[in-house]
């Protein structure tokens, strides 16, 4: 798992992020938020990165 | 304890003692940071221009705060029209900055290890009340011409027709009116030229609301650029911690969107939240409190036939990122040298176009970079804050995350991507004022050229077939090459073998090109763009 910055341009990509919750209910946020959750998982595909992802997400 | 700021008398003009009419090349009008940086910069260059005031000190009367942070760029500049030896004696340097979130550190920076920063002979920041810089520019162009600024003259109307600027002004000792060839307004956010000019100034007022703090201690608190976006002593809303000249510190503190005004500055509410922040026992001198309220403005055309705009009588953003007193300065820095090539008969009037093209375009990306900031300390929904809370979270133990935790991107260099004076590569970047050798760097260099574009290539071969000679007494220009083929400045321009970069006068890049194009080059820059 990868733990040093990587995206290419990361305040445009928060703000892309927040301007597609713009307009939404929880719920829907909610859900978007999920299927951004199924995509990024996809491309990364590694199965062990994948659960390392899930375990450091669940580490507050 | 309060600030003792000078004041310097009216003196009649010549219009009103001596009965004269007089065309000025400039009239700049506001002496605040912008306009007292283009006043010094055109006398400097050998324009004799004035600039009309109607207050007769520096800062804001009463108001000590304003811009405390002056940036590399602005630095660089500064050191070109002479003052910044006494910013860098007066004012505090810093390049560590650290972001809180709660008890824990989140996430720090060390600006002086940043390759963005680490190439110029002028440190990231330097921080310093904004009236000793004005101060510092006010003596500067008193030695240069002792009746440049006219002081309590206040603008009453402006016109103009396709040849001058017409003006006319109030004093203490009665109304006259002057003409100029161009005048610039740098009267701020409220101006009154643009309202008479009817040039459209779309704004909108942000929602937070924040209470400035300027603070004396008996014990002083680190030297960094300290932000808090969840602060336990401020009810967890952010708070910015700057330091700045005479041991004072600027505190920030965002208010809830609710609180009145006037009761958050309240002398006692203050002083408690202060007590809150640094402990019961801390020992300190209020300087000044104010609220303030965080505002964004861009006007369509930065320049009107013969009228200019700069400053933030262009633009007004949050102060996120120290943008709005540097992009001032910036604005200022591009427009001078432009401004006495055109006077001086150097170059054609089209030359001036360029620099709304490429000021409008800082002005943008820094309006743009400041309405991030303040999105990501001020969410708009439950939604948005769940998504902040997770950077914040996750900046903690994922350093990846916190590339994404913005508590202001700080003022850079503005790089001009849409320039009609760009060509070729890299065009349009700024180039750090760079040691060029022992004894000079870039900036010292440039300031000897007399307001001409410099040439550079590697060696004199890149020069072959080119008559150099014809094209230096044609254009504003000279004809040089690197002194050390490996050195940093030859990185900075990112200088190939065969080919020749353009440096203006104002350190941006106008590109590498194939020597054999100069000539074109030249010739578009300053008679046909």
């Amino acid at each position: 798992m990868k733990i040093d910055a990587n995206i290419q341009l990361p305040d445009d990509f928060y703000a892309a992020l927040i301007e597609a919750h713009e307009g939404l209910s929880e719920a829907e946020s909610f859900e978007l938020n999920a299927r951004m959750v199924f995509l990024l998982a996809n491309q990364i595909a590694d199965n062990s990165v994948l659960l390392a992802c899930i375990d450091a997400a669940r580490q507050r | 304890m309060e600030y003792a700021l000078p004041t310097y008398s009216f003196v009649s003009p010549p219009e009103l003692s001596q009965g004269v009419s007089t065309q000025y090349p400039v009239v700049v009008i506001g002496g605040g940071l912008t306009g007292l940086t283009l006043l010094c910069d055109l006398l400097q260059r050998g324009v004799q221009a004035i600039l009309i005031d109607e207050d007769d000190t520096v800062g804001v009367r009463g108001a000590s705060s304003r811009g405390i942070c002056y940036a590399q760029n602005s630095l660089e500049i500064f050191k070109r029209l002479g003052t910044y030896d006494r910013i860098k004696a007066k004012g505090v340097e810093w390049s560590i900055g650290r972001t809180f979130a709660g008890e824990d550190e989140i996430y720090s920076f060390d600006l002086a290890k940043q390759s963005t920063h680490n190439a110029s002979c002028q440190p990231p920041f330097i921080n310093i009340q904004q009236f000793y810089v004005e101060w510092f520019l006010v003596e500067r162009i008193l030695e240069m011409s002792p009746n440049a600024i006219r002081w309590k003259n206040k603008l009453s109307a402006i016109s103009q027709d396709e040849n001058t600027v017409a003006l006319t002004v109030d004093t203490p000792a009665g109304t006259y009116r002057c003409a100029a060839q161009f005048a610039v307004d740098c009267t701020g956010a409220n101006s009154f030229v643009r309202a008479t000019l009817g040039i459209n100034a779309p704004r909108a007022t942000g929602v937070d609301r924040w209470c400035i703090s300027d603070v004396k201690f008996k014990h002083q608190p680190a030297k960094e650029r300290w932000t808090w976006i969840k602060a336990p002593f401020n009810d967890d809303r952010c708070v910015w911690q700057h330091l700045m000249a005479d041991d004072v510190w600027r505190l920030d503190y965002q208010m809830s969107v609710d609180d009145d005004p006037e009761y958050v500055s309240r002398r006692d509410v203050v002083e408690e939240r202060l007590r809150k922040h640094f402990g019961d026992d801390v020992e300190f001198d209020l300087m000044w409190v104010g609220p303030y309220s965080y505002r964004d403005l861009l006007i369509d055309e930065f320049r009107k036939g013969r009228v200019f705009f700069a400053g933030d009588a262009a633009h007004v953003m949050s102060p996120f990122g120290a943008r709005g007193g540097n992009s001032g300065v910036q604005d200022a820095d591009n427009l001078a040298w432009k401004l006495a090539l055109v006077l001086q008969g150097r170059a054609g009037e089209a030359l001036l176009n360029s620099y709304h093209a490429e000021r409008r375009e800082a002005a943008q990306v820094n309006i743009k970079a400041t309405a991030r900031t303040n999105r990501f300390l001020t969410p708009r929904s439950r939604s948005e804050h769940a998504l902040r809370n997770a950077v914040i979270d996750l900046a903690r133990a994922q350093p990846f995350a916190r590339a994404l935790v913005n508590t202001g991107r700080l003022s850079v260099a503005s790089a001009y991507t849409q320039s009609p004076l760009n060509f070729g590569r890299c065009a349009g970047g700024s180039i750090q004022n760079v040691a060029l050798d022992a004894a000079e760097d870039l900036s010292a260099f440039i300031a000897r050229q007399a307001g001409r574009m410099v040439v550079v290539a590697h060696d004199r071969m890149c020069y072959q077939g080119l008559d150099c000679v014809a094209l230096e007494a044609g254009f504003p220009v000279r004809f040089t090459v690197l002194r050390d083929d490996t050195s940093e400045i030859a990185r900075q321009l990112k200088l190939e073998h065969g080919e020749c970069a353009l440096i203006r006068p104002d350190l941006h890049h106008a590109g590498c090109i194939p020597a054999a194009q100069i000539g074109a080059v030249l010739g578009f820059i300053f008679h046909e763009n």
